[in-house]
């Protein structure tokens, strides 16, 4: 009997411990966000994220196979035959050309010298046709890229434009006469010339970096332009002192199309 | 080594930021920065919240011009050093990285903006691409930069859709950050708290740099002399 009473009296009291362990918990949850402490990741549900206003691109990877670079002579400096001070002069540079532009040359490379310093080697506006050299680069200004470029050829007289290696636009021209030819090589567009009142230019003008091995003492230097004309008749043929001509309506097109910088190639 | 007081001027470590810095002549120093800020700061006297038809009001296009401009100088900054391949290892990698996210947050903000994105200024690094050390301190001035021109214009923003984009751009831009800082030998986590930087704080900053130049002038009204 007395085992009987006590096994009784222990299941009264874990009973009681049971439920006042429940109130306890109960009580705890209902109080818990009267003190300020919420339940983590609980309560009321929040919105969601709203909506971007970008539409985001995937990242893509640099395509830079027919990029060519170019700057311009911020500073008056010399062009050397090798990355140092110390190498022969090339040629002087100014910082403008003679139609008043910025001097622009077509950046071919780079190399730092014994002392850290970074020259860049470029192409330049200077004869012999095709000549390099190697500037300092804080003598330049900002680099610039472009993704055309001109091909030009004198067996043919056709001048085409790439952009990314496919070609864009084709044109029949007027090259140099046998007594001035236009030279061949390796060249840049240096600068753009527009509004003036010639009827020989055309309406617009690209200057070059090919100079006339034969007009030297040309004014402004014998450079070699890319221009209209006011005898379309005669083209395509050889026709001029070295320079480029072509139909007004295909230098104003290649106006919009080529911009300045562009490598030039005359085969 | 500690990044505080960290500004553009000590980057020069050829005395050539500082004289550019100083030269006269420089005809729209910062200018365009100027401009799209002048657009922001424009937009938000107007005081217009966000347009009925679900584009942006003129205080977020302000804004995002403004982010605009600066990822322009992020892309451009990264793309340069990239083709001028002068930065090796590590940090060439992650140049390469962070170029083409640049690029893609230039492309994002064009879209979004249409006709009225800010046109791209003509850049001027100076160099600072083509040495390892002034470009990877540079990467992470304009990293940090980058954190605190959002950081400061955010909250500032009226769509909600735009604040979206600015955080979603933000965070990436602090990882961006980070990562700079830890190739550069600097604690890449190093406060509790961002410090955000106002409009003209940053337009200060970049104009003392002159990253951003005037173009050269290449085209011009006048006959030709060639021979013809």
């Amino acid at each position: 009997m007395r085992d009987a009473s006590s096994a009784r009296r222990r299941t009264r009291t874990a009973a009681a411990v049971g439920v006042a362990s429940a109130v306890t918990v109960a009580l705890a949850f209902a109080l818990w966000p009267s003190t300020g402490n919420p339940r983590p990741m609980e309560g009321p549900a929040l919105p969601g994220p709203s909506r971007s206003a970008l539409e985001v691109p995937k990242p893509e990877p640099l395509r830079d196979k027919n990029v060519s670079l170019w700057s311009f002579v911020r500073r008056a400096t010399t062009a050397r035959r090798t990355p140092s001070r110390a190498g022969a002069a090339v040629a002087r540079l100014a910082t403008t050309t003679p139609e008043g532009t910025a001097n622009t040359l077509l950046v071919l490379g780079r190399a730092r010298d014994t002392a850290g310093r970074v020259w860049v080697r470029a192409r330049l506006p200077v004869l012999p046709n095709g000549t390099t050299g190697w500037v300092p680069r804080r003598a330049l200004g900002g680099y610039r890229s472009v993704h055309t470029r001109l091909v030009v050829n004198l067996r043919r007289r056709r001048a085409t434009l790439l952009r990314n290696g496919r070609p864009l636009m084709r044109a029949g021209i007027g090259v140099g006469l046998d007594q001035s030819p236009t030279p061949r090589g390796r060249f840049y567009i240096r600068n753009k010339l527009v509004r003036y009142r010639s009827g020989f230019y055309g309406p617009l003008a690209f200057g070059t970096s090919a100079r006339s091995a034969v007009l030297t003492d040309w004014p402004g230097g014998g450079f070699i332009g890319i221009h209209g004309t006011n005898q379309p008749e005669l083209l395509p043929g050889r026709v001029s002192h070295g320079c480029i001509r072509m139909r007004n309506a295909d230098i104003v097109r290649l106006g919009r199309l080529m911009p300045v910088g562009t490598p030039m190639e005359v085969l | 080594m500690t990044m505080e007081g960290f500004c553009f001027r000590k980057l020069d470590v050829d005395g050539a930021l500082a004289e550019a810095v100083d030269r006269a002549g420089a005809i729209t120093r910062g200018s365009f920065l100027a401009g799209a800020l002048g657009v922001s700061a424009a937009a938000a006297v107007a005081d217009e919240a966000v347009a009925q038809d679900g584009k942006l009001g003129k205080v977020d296009q302000g804004i995002l011009n403004y982010a605009l401009t600066l990822e322009y100088l992020q892309a451009a900054f990264y793309t340069e050093a990239e083709r001028m391949k002068a930065i090796k290892g590590d940090v060439r990698k992650a140049a390469r990285k962070l170029g083409s996210v640049e690029r893609a947050h230039v492309k994002a903000f064009q879209d979004v903006l249409g006709r009225n994105a800010v046109g791209r200024p003509t850049f001027d690094f100076q160099g600072v691409t083509e040495k390892p050390r002034p470009f990877l301190k540079t990467a992470v001035a304009f990293e940090d930069l980058a954190v605190a021109a959002y950081g400061g214009q955010a909250a500032n923003l009226k769509a909600a859709s735009a604040v979206a984009a600015a955080v979603s751009i933000y965070s990436v831009e602090a990882r961006h950050a980070a990562w700079m800082r830890y190739l550069f030998g600097l604690n890449p986590a190093a406060k509790a708290f961002d410090q955000p930087k106002t409009k003209s704080q940053i337009t200060q900053i970049v104009r003392s740099t002159n990253f951003i130049a005037a173009p050269p002038k290449t085209k011009r009204k006048r006959a030709p002399s060639f021979t013809g």
